[in-house]
């Protein structure tokens, strides 16, 4: 027994992190894995298939899309900003980042809207439409739990509840950012370009 | 050791009432609520398969009829997985596992409750189709196309595919958690190197949930926006593929056959070295081959699938990784057997369990490797052999697994001893019960009965092989209720325990019985795989190992 007096009651002998980082992180492996099934599952079909969706009307739609790959792209910039400017303490840059983002995340959100409803099939027409929308939909699920986790950390950040040594909320919005814009890059791969 | 451990136990419920339970975040009162509601779920599924042998027990017998049992058979195997061993394992791991690791919770003590209460909605939203008459009815793998709207067009598959992706939430939420807790709440000087075998199981398993139950997701996603919207994925006709199904289903559907029996297999390492009084033999390849297992099970997926016609090449493949599985299997069986060679063997209850567990498995296992041979498997797929070799690894693996593990934390849990009498009447029961049950089905199989037929004609062969299964139901059913009775009583009259009854090697053994909320009033250094022999032996420690 002796040997327990000196130590601190403090655990955590694989770090000093916060452990909540690790936890952001493994969800986020987790959540990439679905993503990976449905785009398996989507050249699964197509590979598969005897009659595809005909190439013809895609092209139609490819400006839209491309532009709005753009912006969400883009929009990793101001988030990734927004955490560097709050880990040297500026809380004026950190709102401005994330509102960013946000706008831009929900412009996206707009384009894709516009691209539903204006698509020349539906998901019960054919197999593409149903992997379309499908994916899509997913996607867009996920970019809107991005947006309300913006919100709310932007919400957190008008507040003053970030400082340079207490902000993994920040970072970890970033990172869910991050993953939502690069499973679209495999996405609009898949979907428009291929 | 500690004076603390040798007063009464504390209360194991605490007096703050039913309100306390409803909105606990205490790692070890939610480990409780799972193993109580999952035991439960478990008596649910066994009823259900009890009917089941019930029905079969004569040939054309009619005590459920086809549909009936068809809702039977498929909540007897989603109960089982999802409802029973699933949740049973989190809840051993839950109350187990920050103790073993000297963490004070788990890292997250709110997700924490917030995955046992969705997987408590989520089982009574699944049995609840019971009260619409709309069981789910297509069976634990509801293979398309029999399960699109089409061919089942009432609520029954509606309640599955929901159910079925709200657990998956559940499980996710649970796994994240252990991963944390396990990377990152380890006691100072418990490497990973150190760590106790079950801990380092329950991390291979969350490990294989994250990974795995996204595939059922994705699966149960587009088989309900088939059935809600009217997608196409699974239409054949429409240029959908129904084998999509399978991949998506069976790449989740096979790593979780070791979600289920590597905890289990975690137990067993825990308990064989006490009752041998040796230390784990081959602790390092008993550590890896979790992990080689993990990885191959991501690559065997389609063995369920040769009889649908896969590519020479591909089944070729998918029967070698699928023997390969053998290999590191095989590994953790020596390994125990070399703990055990030459121990001072102690046959109490959770041993025997252990043993058990070890026996049966290695017969479910071979099993297991006469299904990998492809033209074995054209013979036997979908007949009763299948249903026997899986319940020799779940039933003689996973359950006898489950019941060395309560046997053994029981006292850790409550601060009383299980009786040891009753507990050995328990296990020869349950093995005799098991082996009565299980051993005939695969004859029934070779002899070419199918699986998941509600009744069959006389003078097929197949009568006395099922009429044998269903007299081994009354001792399961007795093995289970002699259980039940052993704990009611010693939770009210059984000996105290003390903090440290098997005389046991790491740490919850140090906490008292049962442990503080706050687990220990100091967090112990760790300087060996034995932390707690080490404590009780500081003029002969274990060698600490080289990280």
């Amino acid at each position: 027994m002796s040997t327990m007096g000196a130590t601190p009651a403090r655990a955590g002998a694989a770090g000093e992190q916060d452990p909540s980082r690790t936890g952001m992180l493994v969800f986020i492996m987790s959540e990439a894995v679905l993503f990976t099934n449905l785009i398996a599952a989507y050249l699964y079909l197509r590979f598969s298939a005897v009659h595809w969706f005909p190439g013809d009307v895609l092209p139609l739609y490819l400006g839209l899309p491309a532009a709005n790959t753009i912006i969400l792209l883009s929009s990793s910039i101001p988030v990734h900003w927004a955490t560097l400017s709050i880990q040297r303490g500026n809380r004026r840059n950190l709102i401005i980042g994330l509102a960013l983002t946000f706008i831009m995340g929900a412009i996206f959100i707009g384009g894709q809207a516009y691209e539903w409803t204006h698509a020349g099939f539906t998901p019960q027409g054919s197999v593409f439409g149903s992997t379309f929308f499908t994916l899509t939909g997913f996607h867009g699920a996920h970019v809107l739990v991005g947006l309300t986790f913006l919100a709310v950390t932007l919400v957190r950040a008008l507040r003053g509840r970030f400082t340079a040594e207490h902000h993994f909320a920040v970072q970890a919005a970033g990172w869910y950012w991050h993953f939502v814009d690069a499973v679209w890059v495999f996405l609009f791969g898949s979907l428009y370009l291929l | 050791m500690s004076s603390r451990s040798e007063a009464a136990p504390a209360e194991p419920w605490g007096s703050e009432g039913l309100l306390s339970w409803l909105t606990t975040t205490d790692h070890k009162r939610i480990g409780i609520l799972y193993i109580v509601t999952s035991f439960a779920f478990f008596l649910v599924g066994v009823t259900e398969a009890s009917l089941m042998r019930w029905q079969l027990a004569q040939p054309q017998n009619a005590v459920l009829g086809p549909e009936q049992y068809n809702q039977m058979f498929t909540m007897h195997g989603t109960t089982m997985i999802f409802l029973f061993l699933m949740p049973m394992l989190t809840g051993l791991g839950n109350y187990v596992v920050p103790l073993m690791l000297g963490a004070r919770d788990m890292a997250f003590p709110r997700l924490n409750g917030f995955g046992y209460w969705l997987f408590l909605l989520s089982g009574l939203f699944l049995y609840s189709s019971f009260l619409f008459s709309a069981a789910p009815d297509g069976g634990w793998f509801a293979y398309v196309p029999m399960t699109d709207r089409a061919y089942s067009p009432g609520r029954n598959i509606d309640f599955w595919v929901l159910g079925v992706q709200l657990l998956g939430v559940s499980s996710i939420a649970a796994s994240v958690n252990f991963v944390v807790t396990i990377l990152r709440l380890r006691a100072p000087g418990m490497t990973m190197n150190r760590m106790p075998m079950f801990a380092w199981t329950v991390l291979v398993t969350a490990f294989l949930i994250l990974f795995a139950f996204p595939s059922l997701t994705a699966a149960a996603s587009l088989l309900m926006l088939d059935r809600f919207l009217g997608t196409l994925f699974y239409s054949a006709p429409a240029g959908g593929d129904p084998l999509l199904w399978q991949h998506l289903f069976w790449a989740f559907g096979h790593p979780e056959v070791y979600i289920l029996i590597l905890p289990a297999m975690g137990i067993i390492s825990e308990i064989v070295p006490v009752f041998s009084g040796k230390p784990l033999f081959g602790y390092i390849f008993v550590a890896w081959s979790s992990v080689a297992i993990a990885f191959l099970g991501f690559i065997v997926w389609a063995h369920h699938m040769f009889a649908t016609g896969l590519p020479a090449a591909v089944q070729a493949f998918f029967a070698l990784t699928s023997m390969i599985i053998a290999v590191p299997t095989a590994v953790k069986i020596f390994n125990w057997i070399a703990t055990m060679w030459g121990g001072r063997i102690r046959l109490q209850p959770p041993m025997m369990f252990a043993i058990g567990f070890i026996a049966l498995f290695i017969f479910g296992g071979m099993t297991g490797i006469s299904v990998a041979v492809v033209p074995f498997d054209w013979q036997v797929t979908d007949t009763y052999y299948v249903v026997g070799h899986f319940h020799y690894v779940l039933f003689g693996g996973a359950v006898f697994g489950m019941f060395g593990g309560l046997h053994y934390w029981f006292p850790k849990m409550t601060g009383r001893l299980l009786s040891e009498r009753l507990g050995h009447v328990q296990f020869w029961l349950l093995f005799i019960g098991f082996n009565l049950t299980f051993m005939p089905l695969h004859l029934l199989g070779l002899m070419g009965m199918p699986r998941r037929i509600f009744t069959y004609l006389p003078n097929l062969g197949w009568d006395i092989p099922n009429l044998v299964s269903a007299l081994g139901v009354p001792f399961i059913v007795l093995s289970v209720l002699v259980f039940l009775y052993n704990v009611s009583v010693s939770l009210r009259r059984g000996a105290l325990a003390g903090n440290d009854p098997w005389n046991a090697v790491t740490l919850e053994w140090l906490a008292s019985s049962p442990p503080a909320p706050y687990n220990f009033a100091e967090i112990p250094t760790v300087r060996g795989r034995r932390p707690l022999y080490d404590l009780k032996h500081p003029d002969r420690p274990d060698a600490a190992p080289r990280a």
